[in-house]
């Protein structure tokens, strides 16, 4: 089936998502965050078994975060990014640990880099950083400069005494 | 079932064992890269796992959002040490894509030539790397040495070694130079003829078939659903390539079969790239003989003030380890608003060690990474 | 500056440490922890093509039987905490060699949250090479240099560290174990 095919199809079983076709095998749905898991099984078991990858863009004008599931499907050979919004004060929003395993990793680095809740994830320590006391890395309003100027202390060379 | 989530000092303590746990880390000569595993062990087998990561996280997805278009390129390819060139492929056909370009064919197939000589010289240095975890010293001083005739082809070409910074959005940076086509059919006749040799020294070896056999079996099921892709996917018997599934660069115009194993485990994935080596040699030898004439670039203006127009796209390309893929979001500006990486080695080094460490002798735990081609910088990046 | 240092020479080795020193500079272990990228090329260094073992260097696994630490470039805050416990294992005398131009100025990676920029405040550094990265020959030329410093008896980062340990600590604990954000409240008013 061409994806253009299958993006019509999940249309007409969930009318309240939206669907853009970007590429002959590339294709976007657009799902808010209470019907999203609907969404993602079925898209599952309609052959989408292959989760390359969830990520999140900060979208500060807007007040948003988005977060993006990126499937692949071995039969059609097609591939569908599933974006859910939701707003950037209280972020909060349910794993899909029980539909893909791996999901638990990519859920823990977003929660320590965005500071995203995922209600249901049983471990999300942080796996990468070391003592961190700011606000999460990613977001718009970190300034790594400025930053680093003030922790790393680049500028003239001070040598031991 | 023991997972990430047991306590295991109840299990161990029922038998009157001792739970210890040890730094299989950092500073070990075992380990592929800065990357480590606190695993606890009751006697001479692993209970449990935990990662120890982000020992090389550099925060490269904020930067990239702080420089311009142009000057990511010299950031990307530092993602992937050993197998930088699909990233400059992934981040610059990610661009085309939202920009609608087509790039001459003379930069579609100098590109496919060189992401092929780099994903000889990282199957080069993981294989010199299992013989080198066996004990097989002279395994792995042959196969770099074999390695370094490619990365000297690099140098005449690119100018450097390592990270060579030769694809830009529209094509490639420069043309060939004169000679270098000659010297690049003699180098492929050499490989084929090394080939035997490789085969009595590693691929026969009594002691490989020993210790590879039966361990870290996937079955096809868990690899599609666990996100395993590439020959650790192919060494579970799906006969899926990225080059054919989602063409890219000139795939589509060369012919080439895609390899498969049955059985799974370490061994069906050494055979693997043993046999990859062969399709390898085919398609450069291909490409060299189609390679047409025309311009190498398409002129994009001053590279200072080069604005993308608004847009998303994701590119992906098949690396020597699996899925590389890029995801740029760009708001009309002269940076980019968000470029996300996916990186191979992820579902391999941090998730599938809880499924296939407990359990194992702390003996093959190198010989499972250095199979699985997990490469930490790709993760932590 | 440098006549200080023509004339310390005589004062700094007697002919006891003049000799010891011709045999220490052949036989140099090299500590095999690969901190950064800079670690591919030191495979090439070690095998066939340009042999190190020629000059009496040997790749070491532990710490506490090696004699130089390479630092093959960048430097995480995690990856710190290992180097100093690390440099601290190896017994003296000891030296540490920066490969690449991230543990001279922070290199490629200076606006990063997650990477040093000066290697020298927290660990002694006897040598630096620029580049990145480096070619093998650079690493050759490296250990010849220091092989003329350790006859030279120039060649003291350890006694550095010891004479200013204060200074290093104080360096170090900025780093690992920081109590509060760097950006205040002052900061908020300001914006």
């Amino acid at each position: 089936m061409k994806t253009s095919d299958i993006l019509n199809k999940t249309k007409e079983l969930f009318p309240y998502i939206a669907t853009e076709l970007f590429e002959e095998q590339q294709g976007r749905v657009y799902v808010c965050s209470d019907h999203f898991l609907n969404v993602l099984v079925y898209l599952r078991n309609s052959s989408f078994v292959h989760l390359a990858n969830i990520f999140a863009i900060d979208w500060i004008e807007e007040k948003e975060f988005e977060l993006n599931y990126n499937l692949w499907s071995y039969d059609h050979n097609s591939s569908i990014i599933v974006k859910v919004r939701i707003p950037r004060e209280k972020p909060e929003i349910p794993t899909v640990l029980d539909l893909w395993e791996h999901g638990q990793v990519y859920e823990q680095e977003i929660h320590e880099f965005f500071g995203i809740e995922f209600a249901g994830n049983p471990d999300l320590s942080p796996l990468f950083l070391h003592n961190w006391k700011e606000i999460p890395p990613m977001r718009k309003d970190f300034d790594t400069e400025e930053y680093s100027k003030r922790a790393f202390d680049v500028g003239e060379r001070e040598g031991a005494k | 079932m023991i997972d990430l989530f047991t306590d295991i000092t109840e299990i161990a303590n029922k038998d009157g064992n001792k739970v210890y746990d040890i730094f299989f880390g950092p500073n070990h000569p075992g380990m592929h890269g800065n990357f480590g595993y606190v695993v606890d062990m009751i006697g001479h087998s692993i209970a449990k796992a935990r990662v120890n990561a982000g020992l090389l996280h550099r925060g490269f997805e904020k930067i990239m959002e702080t420089n311009l278009w142009h000057q990511n390129l010299s950031l990307i390819p530092r993602i992937c040490v050993v197998d930088p060139d699909p990233n400059e492929a992934a981040y610059c056909g990610a661009i085309e894509k939202i920009m609608g370009l087509e790039i001459p064919e003379r930069a579609k197939f100098i590109r496919t030539i060189t992401l092929e000589m780099s994903r000889m010289t990282s199957h080069l240095m993981g294989m010199g790397s299992v013989g080198g975890a066996t004990g097989l010293y002279t395994v792995m001083y042959l196969m770099l040495a074999d390695r370094d005739r490619l990365l000297d082809m690099f140098e005449w070409l690119t100018g450097g070694r390592i990270y060579h910074i030769y694809n830009i959005p529209g094509g490639v940076r420069r043309d060939l130079p004169k000679g270098w086509k000659e010297k690049l059919y003699g180098l492929m006749d050499f490989f084929e003829s090394k080939l035997k040799e490789y085969d009595e020294i590693l691929y026969r070896h009594p002691i490989i078939h020993k210790r590879l056999k039966g361990v870290g079996v996937i079955t096809a099921e868990q690899a599609k659903k666990w996100g395993i892709t590439g020959p650790n996917l192919r060494a579970t018997g799906v006969k899926f390539d990225t080059r054919k599934a989602y063409p890219y660069a000139a795939y589509d115009q060369l012919e080439f079969d895609i390899p498969t194993e049955k059985e799974g485990d370490a061994l069906a994935r050494a055979n693997l790239v043993r046999a990859e080596f062969e399709v390898t040699i085919s398609i450069i030898r291909q490409a060299l003989d189609k390679l047409p004439e025309g311009d190498v670039n398409i002129k994009l203006g001053n590279p200072l003030k080069f604005k993308v127009p608004e847009g998303e796209a994701y590119a992906k390309v098949e690396s020597s380890k699996g899925e590389y893929g890029y995801y740029i979001v760009s708001t009309g500006g002269i940076k980019p608003y968000r470029v996300s990486v996916r990186g191979p080695s992820l579902p391999a080094g941090l998730f599938l060690c809880h499924k296939h460490l407990p359990g194992m002798r702390i003996d093959d735990v190198a010989l499972w990474m250095n199979t699985l081609q997990i490469c930490a910088p790709d993760f932590d990046r | 500056m440098l006549n200080e240092i023509e004339q310390n020479r005589k004062e700094r080795q007697s002919a006891w440490e003049y000799v010891i020193n011709y045999f220490r500079k052949r036989s140099i272990w090299l500590l095999h922890y690969c901190t950064g990228c800079g670690a591919v090329e030191l495979p090439p260094v070690m095998t066939s093509r340009w042999d190190l073992e020629r000059f009496g260097v040997g790749p070491m696994a532990t710490p506490r039987q090696a004699d130089v630490f390479l630092v093959t470039g960048y430097a995480s805050i995690k990856t710190l905490k290992r180097m100093i416990r690390t440099y601290e294992q190896m017994p003296k005398p000891r030296w540490v060699i920066g490969f690449g131009a991230c543990t001279i100025n922070g290199g490629i990676y200076y606006k990063s949250y997650n990477v040093i920029n000066k290697l020298d405040r927290y660990i002694p550094v006897d040598i630096f090479i620029s580049g990145c990265m480096p070619r093998p020959e650079a690493i050759l030329a490296a250990l010849e240099e220091l092989r003329n410093m350790i006859q030279r008896g120039e060649a003291k980062g350890y006694d550095r560290y010891v004479k200013n340990y204060d200074w290093y600590k104080k360096n170090q604990k900025e780093i690992l174990e920081r109590e509060g954000s760097l950006f205040g409240e002052a900061d908020d008013e300001n914006k």
